[in-house]
Formats: structure tokens, C-alpha cells, sequence
């Protein structure tokens, strides 16, 4: 186990290596003189000229990528000229939002995916599977930001339930106690969500009521409803835990749509408009997060399915 | 009141002398605008003119041909914290300029090498409201007012001439110091949580001080400058910039009543009518501004250089554009964008634009492209019209096929449609045009540049990535120069040198419309329709007509609004 850990933590950091490496180089092709695009289109050339000297563009590249690994390895992401702010403080002021909306949303569609699933299963082709399988596929199919359009339309500016907007303010417990104004945001993260996961636990639903050791534990006796919770769940849950591993990077990358109709400032909406501006040291940063957090999720979902099914062993 | 930050666009730098890299309208005009006021205030409402009313100067007088720049402030301004506003403090913003283009020509963004402050040989204060400056050159009075002077602004010395938060205040007449206070202000500039907070920024000469600023967002409140004396004191008593991350999520937000007053994007505007529904006036008209097709004169590939060196060429491609029609149509502006032949759009009215730009002087007309291009010697051939002259000018040989690609701006989507519509009514003349939509980034770090980049010349034949914004005075400097920095395409005409030379330095007022009906007539980019800027305001807010007008401007004046109850 111990060897396995190393081994793997060793790849990872090669891995993440590689993200800031291609990342960095292709930013540097695309846009060699990042003064031209941090100071815009009227700046004159002497300026352009300064700038990239003073902030040490003028250098060779493999020198400023140097720097780049160096200075993250001290805990200091960089500075974005565009936002006129530390590329850490960008990330601690909006991962919390993204994190809450994802987060929870995360959380509610495993607790109505895997029950929901689970039931399609059982009851496989009656008319309430057909009904639930229908609307999944509604859901699934329809793109969030119209899902998004309907919600605001119909809750916010019609009935006036909720607010089109999430909560406003830059306080992460003020942001969380306010359900009401989060409830549409995560309503639709949730509703998407919900039709992935639930379509999924029923198939493994139904790839597990036809194993023996269902047949088996019903031949013995056992009633249904500990059938399907000691076995038919447990087992057709296994899978929901790479599938929760690899929802890391989403937590952590935020949801650009959902944000971007929601108002909801989060690291999503911060990766979008900084790519467009060309913001290279925020944009190099968000994806060596993304890199990070993809690379521990998996690790944690191997670990965690290693934990939760005994037949599996690392070595 | 409510306001709506431009999404995106959220303000992010509050010290008044701003880096190249923080130079937006909305932190100059809809930020730093409500605390510190210029000395010399454009526009008036939508017009490009000083508005001596709403400037700290109340006249201005040039001797020495003007080389010798006499401003007269007035004696009512004062400070926040009590001090009255005078022409040191005009110094020492000057000084402070002086030192941050010292450090690095970046730290400013209005500098051009050569003009403000380089330009100016002494400057002095024979009492509290005079100022006097002597330049190195003559120069057009227009382009002194609001071009070199308009960047001018009293900073409070008293509370800002110091290098640390509770140190002594210290000279800034001399560049060390002057240095040394700037690099102090530059810094706590960068600390945006705390402007609302730190002491330096609530002293203010203007009609709002801010009262938060929330870093993550960029949103930020301002609360009325009980003690401002100047013209314009505010009725109403709190300001919110509310920041948001899409068009869309903002119109929402108009739509639920929550904003007073917000831009309407484009994409929004089939809704207008259920806004007004919603109690909303709206508005709008386009800026200072004008959009054009670059076109590369140095393009070696096809010959096209060449090519669109001929007058005749430019003059035929300006008769295939279709203004109005890319103005009416529904799915393009929407009837929301204004007519424009040259540097200078029809709307709004300017002292500035000629008589030749107020008419089209080329308006669309395939069968005279067809004709202009048919006397000179361009022919269909296999469905590429192709020189069939011996040379159809300038050099262009025999057998020469007209094509060439456009690469344009992704976003916002209109600079493809309106490049589409033109390139089709092209190919109805054979010219064959290769469309390729590229970022505003790519364009300009990639594309720009063929005058002395040379290895950019044969990789494209016009680009368009919109065009500029924010000409209070509309001299092309830079732009159609031979030498300019932003002469994208090369374009180099002697008599044009002059005509911009002399809107900036000669004497005669009319300078700069003899400049621009000389532009408007060579064509040396394709002039396009110039989009309106729109806002929304509740019907329940008032105030005098300019003050809502000039936001087309990207200037917010809420002092000057109150609720009508």
C-alpha cells in the first residue's frame, strides 16, 4: 500500500508538471508579449516595451517558466494585471461560492440520484420507471442554461419566489445561510445532475439484482427491503465513488454556466473572463488547480473504493 | 440607487493616476469620477465639448501661441476634510504623472511619449487658483482642452503628499519624492479590500466618497460627500455599483425592478418593450468612437497591397457595404447603431464633424462598384474578378485575381455578421473574400503590426476587431499616421500626415475637420455603422436630460439625479 502511495503521488506530481508546462508554452505562443495584452490596444509601443521588461517577459522562456514553478512552489501563484490582485487572493475570494453551489448540489443529486435509481431498478418497466426515465431524459437533454432561463422565468420573474440572482456578498457564511437567494442556482445544478446519476445507479441497479449473491441472500430468507440495502445498494454504490472522485475538479473549477446566469462570482466565471483577457498568470493558475484537483480526486476515489469494497487490493 | 456595473468590467484601480493596464472608462469615468473631479470636464452630456459648468476651471487662457497655458479654477471646490481645492494641488498631480511615466511609460495610461506630461517645459501657481503651464510646442487649442489638458485633476495634497499612511506629509515638487508618494499611492491602490476603509481615499473633491468595495466582485457603494461645495450637489444619498458576471444575469435583474439604472446589451434588445413594461426609460446613442475594417496595405499575397492601395478599390468596397440595411436589420443592430463614412459617426452631433462625413459619400451601390471597378480594367473571369488591364494601377499586373481573407473578432458577434453581409454583396462582384473569426487578443498580438513586423505582412488582408472608443477629439494620431502606433495596415499618405500633424499643432480650430473629411474621403479603412450605447433607467428617476445622455459617453453623473416621488 505504502508502495503504491509513493508511486502514485510521484506520478502525480509528474503529471502536474506536465498541465503547468504545455499550459505556460502555449499561452507563451498564442500571446508572446503579454504586455500588449495586459495594458491594450492604445498602449503605446514603449510602454508595451517597459511593461514586459519590468515584469520579466523580456526574458527566455524556459527562464520565466523557472521563475513560474518556483515561485508556486513558495505558495505565490502570481499577480494579475487585469484584476489588479494576487492570483491567490482571486482563488480563496471565489472558490467558496463555486464550492457551495457544486458542493451542495453534489451532495442533494446523490441523495435523490442513488434512492431514485435504486427504485427504477426494482421496479424496472412499470409505468412509474417509464414516468422517471422520461423525465430524466428531459432533464438530461435539456442544456443548463435553458433549464436555467425556464427556472429564473417561471420562479423569479413571474411568481417572484426567489431571486434571479445568488446571494451577493463576499462573506462565505452569509453566502451559505442564504438558501433562498442559492435555491435556483443549485435547483439547477441539482435537476441535471439528478438525470446523470439517477440513469446510472439504475443501471447498476439492475446489473446487480442479477448477480447471484442477490439470488442467494433472497433464497436464504433474508427480506427484501435488507436485500436491497445490505446488498443491492452497497454494491450498486461502489461506482458512485470514482463518480464523486472526479466531481473534485468540478467543485473546485466552479460552474461557468450556472455562474454566469446566476451572477454568482465563482472560479468558473473567474477561468472564462481571464482566458479571454489573456490573463496568463490567473489563467496558468486555475489550470494547474484543475490539474490538481483531477489528479487527487482520482486518488482519493481509489483509495476510497479500496475502503469500501474489500475484494479490491492495491499492490 | 442602484447601478449596474458593465459585466466584466467591474473598476479595480482608485488612485486617480491610472496604469495602462487599469485604464477603462469604468474606472475612470464610473468610479474615480464620483470622488475626483478634472479640471476640465468633457463631455457635455453627449456632445464632445468642455462643460464648464461641471469643470473645476472656470476659464482657460493661452498666450505665446499657445504655448503658455493660463488655468483659472474656481474658488468654491473644496476638500472633504475642509481644505480648499487649489492650483497646487493641480501640481501635484502633475508631479506625481512626471514620476509614474518615469518609473514606467505603463504607469499611465493616457501617455503617448512625447505629449502630456513630457510636453511641458515648467509650470507655476501665482496664487491658490491660477495655474500656469508652459509647453515645449504650439499646439491646436481643441486638442489641448480635451486631449492633452483633460487628463488634469487637483489630487489633495495635504492628506496624499506623504509616503505611508500616518507619516508627515513631504515636498512633492522635486521627482525623488515625487516618486516616492507615487509608489506609496500605486500600493495602496492595490490593496482593493480596503477602499473602502483606508483614510487616503474619503478625502475626495467630488460628490460621492466611497463607503465599501468588495474585491471578489468588484462591487462598491458610495455615500454623498456631505461637504462638497461644488456644482451638481447630490440628492441622492447612497450609490450601489452592483457587479455582475453576464449581460443576461443583469437584465434579469432589470426585469425584477432591482437595478435604477443599467446598460442593455444587444442581445437584450428585442426586450425593450417588456422593460418598459417593467417602468424603464431607455436610451441610447453611440460614443465617441469609430469601428472600421483595417485594411493591410502591405499584404504581399495576391497582390492584394497593391490592390487596396487604389482609391478606387477602397471606394468601390465602401459601395458595397450596406449601412442601412445593417442598421435595420433585426437580427444585426436592430435600428440601434448609427450611420458612419468616416472617423467621426453621424449621431450624436459634433462640433468636430466635417460636412463631407454628415452625408455618405459612398453609399451602397453594387452597380457602381461594379462600374468604378470595370473602368479600371477588373473583369469576371471563371468567377474571380481578375485584372484584365495590363496594369489596373499601381503596379497591379495583369491577370491579378481579387482575393484575399478578412479575419475577424470573435465576440461581439455583430463584427462577423456585419463582415459576412459585406463579403457576400462582394462575391456578387467575384471577389473572393475568406472569412475567419479569430479572438480581439489573437487579432492584435498576432495580426497587428505590418509596418515594422514583417513576417505579419502576407498573413492577412483586412482585419477587424471593431474598432476605438472615447475620441473627444477625433484626430486619427497613431491611427492613420504614417507612423503611428496603431496604423495597423500600413497606411501612409503624405496629405493625411499633414491634416493629422495639424489638428494637433496648428493654430487653426477648423484643423481636425479638414482631417477628417480628407479621411472620410480616402477611405484607408471601411467605416462602419457605430452601435448605440443603451441604458435603462426607472421612469421614477430624473435629473436634466444631459446627465442621462452622457452615459452614452460611459459617463455616470448620479449627482445630478434625484427620485421624482
Amino acid at each position: 500500500m505504502t508502495a503504491y502511495l509513493i508511486r502514485r503521488t510521484i506520478i502525480s506530481i509528474i503529471v502536474i508538471f506536465g498541465v503547468a508546462l504545455i499550459t505556460f508554452l502555449m499561452l507563451h505562443v498564442i500571446a508572446p508579449s503579454p504586455g500588449r495584452e495586459v495594458l491594450g490596444i492604445r498602449a503605446s509601443t514603449p510602454s508595451v516595451n517597459s511593461w514586459n521588461k519590468q515584469h520579466g517577459y523580456d526574458r527566455p522562456v524556459w527562464a520565466q517558466f523557472g521563475t513560474y514553478i518556483w515561485d508556486c512552489l513558495h505558495g505565490n501563484l502570481g499577480y494579475s494585471y487585469k484584476l489588479n490582485q494576487p492570483v491567490r487572493t482571486l482563488i480563496i475570494e471565489n472558490a467558496p461560492h463555486s464550492i457551495w453551489l457544486s458542493g451542495s448540489s453534489v451532495i442533494l443529486s446523490i441523495l435523490i440520484a442513488v434512492p431514485l435509481g435504486i427504485y427504477q431498478a426494482v421496479r424496472r418497466n412499470t409505468v412509474s420507471d417509464q414516468a422517471l426515465t422520461a423525465a430524466a431524459f428531459v432533464t438530461y437533454s435539456m442544456p443548463q442554461n435553458f433549464l436555467g432561463f425556464i427556472l429564473i422565468d417561471l420562479l423569479a420573474i413571474k411568481f417572484n419566489i426567489f431571486p434571479a440572482e445568488a446571494a451577493q456578498t463576499e462573506k462565505v457564511l452569509p453566502y451559505i445561510l442564504n438558501w433562498h437567494a442559492n435555491f435556483l442556482p443549485i435547483a439547477t445544478l441539482t435537476l441535471t445532475s439528478v438525470a446523470a446519476y439517477s440513469r446510472y445507479m439504475r443501471s447498476q441497479g439492475l446489473d446487480a439484482l442479477a448477480q447471484d449473491y442477490i439470488r442467494l441472500a433472497r433464497a436464504k430468507g433474508l427480506n427484501e427491503p435488507a436485500v436491497l440495502r445490505r446488498h443491492l445498494l452497497r454494491n450498486a454504490f461502489l461506482p458512485m465513488i470514482t463518480l464523486i472522485g472526479v466531481s473534485i475538479p468540478v467543485l473546485l473549477g466552479g460552474n461557468l454556466v450556472v455562474e454566469t446566469l446566476y451572477n454568482s462570482h465563482g472560479l468558473g466565471l473567474l477561468f472564462y473572463n481571464e482566458l479571454l483577457q489573456y490573463d496568463f498568470n490567473t489563467v496558468i493558475a486555475l489550470t494547474l488547480l484543475a490539474g490538481v484537483a483531477t489528479v487527487v480526486g482520482n486518488f482519493v476515489a481509489d483509495i476510497a473504493l479500496t475502503i469500501a469494497d474489500p475484494r479490491i487490493r492495491i499492490s | 440607487m442602484t447601478i449596474a456595473e458593465s459585466p466584466g468590467a467591474g473598476p479595480n484601480w482608485i488612485f486617480p493616476v491610472t496604469p495602462a493596464a487599469n485604464e477603462s472608462v469604468y474606472t475612470v469615468s464610473d468610479f474615480q469620477g464620483f470622488s475626483w473631479l478634472p479640471v476640465l470636464y468633457a463631455p457635455k452630456g453627449e456632445s464632445p465639448q468642455i462643460s464648464w459648468n461641471q469643470s473645476l476651471a472656470k476659464s482657460i487662457s493661452f498666450k505665446n501661441f499657445n504655448r503658455t497655458v493660463i488655468i483659472h479654477l474656481r474658488n468654491n471646490y473644496k476638500w472633504s476634510n475642509g481644505k480648499p481645492v487649489t492650483a497646487r494641488d493641480v501640481e501635484f498631480y502633475i508631479w506625481l504623472l512626471k514620476a509614474a511615466v518615469k518609473i514606467s511609460p505603463s504607469n499611465f495610461g493616457n501617455y503617448t511619449p512625447g505629449l502630456f506630461p513630457d510636453n511641458l517645459s515648467s509650470m507655476g501657481t501665482p496664487n491658490n487658483y491660477t495655474l500656469v503651464l508652459k509647453l515645449k510646442h504650439t499646439y491646436n487649442p481643441n486638442f489641448l482642452e480635451l486631449s492633452q489638458l483633460g487628463v488634469l485633476e487637483p489630487l489633495p495634497t495635504a492628506a496624499w503628499s506623504k509616503t505611508s499612511l500616518h507619516g508627515r506629509d513631504i515636498p512633492f515638487n522635486n521627482i525623488r519624492n515625487a516618486e516616492k508618494i507615487y509608489n506609496f499611492l500605486a500600493g495602496q491602490s492595490k490593496k482593493l479590500a480596503t477602499y473602502g476603509t483606508n483614510p487616503l481615499w474619503k478625502v475626495v473633491d467630488g460628490p460621492y466618497v466611497i463607503s465599501s468595495f468588495d474585491p471578489s466582485t468588484d462591487g462598491c457603494s458610495f455615500v454623498r460627500n456631505k461637504r462638497y461645495t461644488g456644482f451638481g450637489r447630490p440628492h441622492i444619498n447612497k450609490v450601489v455599483e452592483v457587479a455582475f458576471t453576464s449581460t443576461q444575469a443583469e437584465f434579469n435583474q432589470l426585469l425584477q425592478g432591482k437595478i435604477d439604472f443599467g446598460g442593455v446589451d444587444f442581445s437584450d434588445l428585442k426586450q425593450v418593450p417588456n422593460l418598459k413594461r417593467h417602468g424603464y426609460a431607455v436610451w441610447g446613442a453611440p460614443d465617441f468612437g469609430f469601428n472600421y475594417v483595417v485594411y493591410n496595405f502591405k499584404d504581399g499575397t495576391n497582390d492584394f497591397g497593391h490592390i487596396i492601395g487604389q482609391l478606387y478599390v477602397r471606394q468601390a468596397l465602401a459601395h458595397l457595404q450596406n449601412e442601412p440595411a445593417v442598421i435595420k436589420s433585426p437580427a444585426m443592430f436592430d435600428g440601434a447603431a448609427s450611420q458612419a463614412y468616416g472617423p467621426v459617426p453621424t449621431s450624436p452631433s459634433s462640433p468636430f464633424t466635417p460636412k463631407s462625413a454628415a452625408h455618405d459619400p459612398y453609399p451602397f451601390s453594387i452597380a457602381k462598384a461594379r462600374t468604378l471597378l470595370g473602368k479600371h480594367g477588373w473583369r469576371k473571369v471563371n468567377g474571380v474578378l481578375t485584372c484584365e488591364k495590363t496594369s489596373c494601377g499601381g503596379g497591379i499586373p495583369k491577370g491579378t485575381k481579387f482575393e484575399t481573407n478578412i479575419i475577424y473578432g470573435s465576440q461581439p458577434a455583430i463584427i462577423g455578421q456585419q463582415d459576412e453581409a459585406w463579403a457576400s454583396n462582394m462575391a456578387k462582384l467575384g471577389i473572393k473574400i475568406t472569412l475567419q473569426s479569430e479572438t480581439f487578443n489573437q487579432i492584435i498580438s498576432t495580426y497587428s503590426d505590418v509596418g515594422t513586423n514583417a513576417k505579419n505582412r502576407n498573413q492577412w488582408g483586412m482585419i477587424d476587431f471593431g474598432g476605438f472608443t472615447g475620441f473627444v477629439y477625433p484626430t486619427m494620431n497613431e491611427i492613420f499616421n504614417t507612423t503611428g502606433s496603431f496604423n495597423f495596415g500600413g497606411f501612409s499618405n503624405p496629405a493625411v500626415d499633414r491634416a493629422i500633424h495639424a489638428s494637433e499643432y496648428s493654430l487653426n480650430n477648423s484643423a481636425v475637420q479638414k482631417e477628417l473629411n480628407l479621411e472620410t474621403q480616402l477611405q484607408p479603412g471601411l467605416f462602419q455603422p457605430m452601435p448605440d450605447g443603451i441604458a435603462a433607467w426607472k421612469k421614477s428617476l430624473s435629473g436634466p436630460a444631459y446627465s442621462f445622455a452622457a452615459e452614452s459617453q460611459y459617463v455616470l453623473e448620479p449627482n445630478l439625479w434625484y427620485f421624482k416621488k
